[in-house]
């Protein structure tokens, strides 16, 4: 056995079983430089071993025994503790949502939330749906309200929202419904589609015939006909 | 014909032996579950006879994980106290000690992380010890001062899991079997480890032998 063999095992080997008949051991016992390094090993290790191995605890059993059960009682109650007060935390965080506003908010209790959304269709008989969605606009803005406006031409929005924003929206529309000036503009622009209509339904009239130029008065040339 | 009656004679010592062992081995089992059946019912001279009988064990495994004997001392007790707790859920169909190491594993490396947090607070004048506790002992006091040394020595510069190998195996005495038992490692990993183990800790002597540099890595 090489030195390099004898230090590979060495390295990785259990020295607690390298026996004495061992190639190692017969390699170390004649080797100048691997029988110290091995002895040196398996003493470091035996020390370290019976120092750890001898060395006892300094406290006592019996008041590591009672001061265990001790701390685990106490631990057991603190424990409890710790959970009623978990369990009273969250249900001060609970009752202090549902006093406040912002509780009730969060859900969907004081009507504000989807849940209390409804739809409603308001006929306009002056409005075009599009005017009135702009009047309406910038008072149904609560989550999840809406309107929506039909593109086959019927008179009439449709407002999803809460019954305040439904009522503003009836109100504000009836403003706008009721004025004068809305009903002379509608007048007019249908008087304007009646004036076209007629127009367009009038018979077009016959182009005049070819007219003959007269010759001014001095001159002889007998009147041509034009081609 | 009388090497015959060698070998007959030499199977039976050998059955006898491991029969002993396995005697031994159950009635240890049956006294220890005896003892933590009347523990966990509230006999409180069972439980002290437990950490009578268990508690330089789970010393000398706490010492593997801990910087010193003192912190083992620590581990140790909060080992028992989590033993106390937790003794109800002791199932007698494995050895005690097994359970009492994973117990202490986890306190210990619990503990460990803690210790790490508490260590900056430890920097503090006011938390440094007023009255040398060793004082009654001083042959206790070198014996720790040296099982200290050789703990940072031995381990300081091992991952978790290669320390924790190397002592069972090469300073307690276990086989690589037994370790791989009693740590929930595959018994690969157990010989993976104790080799990492063990190059690491022989290299700063190994180093000294001209024939090192020539040593295949």
């Amino acid at each position: 056995m090489t030195c390099q063999e004898c230090l590979s095992e060495l390295a990785t080997g259990s020295l607690r079983e390298l026996r004495a008949d061992s190639a190692v051991m017969a390699h170390c016992a004649t080797c100048p430089d691997c029988g110290p390094l091995a002895t040196a090993l398996r003493e470091r290790e035996y020390d370290a071993a019976t120092l750890l191995n001898n060395l006892r605890p300094m406290s006592n059993p019996i008041t590591v025994a009672e001061r265990a059960g001790e701390l685990a009682r106490r631990r057991r109650v603190g424990k409890v503790a710790v959970f009623a007060s978990g369990v009273a935390l969250v249900l001060t965080f609970w009752a202090a949502l549902f006093t406040t506003g912002l509780g009730r908010g969060l859900m969907g209790l004081d009507g504000s939330g989807a849940s209390r959304l409804s739809t409603e269709i308001i006929p306009l008989s002056c409005l075009s749906p599009q005017q009135a969605a702009d009047i309406i606009n910038p008072f149904v803005r609560s989550h999840g309200s809406t309107y929506y406006i039909g593109h086959s031409g019927v008179a009439a929005i449709t407002v999803r929202g809460t019954a305040d924003e439904i009522a503003k929206s009836r109100e504000l529309i009836g403003q706008f419904e009721t004025r004068a000036s809305c009903n002379t503009s509608l007048a007019d622009r249908i008087r304007e589609i009646q004036k076209a209509v007629e127009d367009a339904s009038q018979p077009r009239e016959v182009a005049p015939p070819a007219t003959t130029v007269a010759p001014p008065a001095g001159d002889l040339v007998p009147p041509v006909k034009k081609q | 014909m009388s090497r015959d009656r060698f070998r007959r004679k030499k199977h039976r010592q050998t059955t006898e032996a491991e029969t002993a062992v396995t005697y031994r081995d159950r009635a240890s089992y049956a006294m220890d579950a005896q003892l933590a059946s009347l523990a966990s019912a509230g006999d409180d001279a069972a439980f002290t006879a437990l950490v009578t009988r268990f508690q330089p064990a789970v010393f000398r495994w706490a010492l593997t994980f801990a910087r010193d004997p003192d912190e083992a001392e620590d581990i140790t007790q909060e080992v028992f106290v989590r033993t106390y707790r937790q003794l109800g859920d002791y199932r007698s169909d494995g050895p005690l000690e097994a359970w009492l190491y994973a117990i202490t594993r986890r306190a210990a490396l619990q503990l460990t992380r803690k210790g790490k947090r508490r260590a900056r607070l430890a920097l503090t004048p006011a938390a440094s010890p007023t009255r040398d506790v060793y004082i009654t002992d001083p042959g206790g006091r070198v014996d720790r001062e040296r099982a200290a040394t050789v703990i940072h020595q031995l381990f300081a510069g091992l991952p978790r899991r290669q320390r924790e190998i190397f002592d069972l195996v090469d300073l307690q005495g276990l086989s690589p079997a037994e370790a791989a038992e009693r740590t929930g490692m595959k018994s690969v990993s157990v010989r993976a480890n104790l080799f990492k183990a063990r190059k690491a800790l022989r290299e700063s002597l190994l180093a000294t032998h001209p024939a090192y540099g020539e040593l295949p890595r």
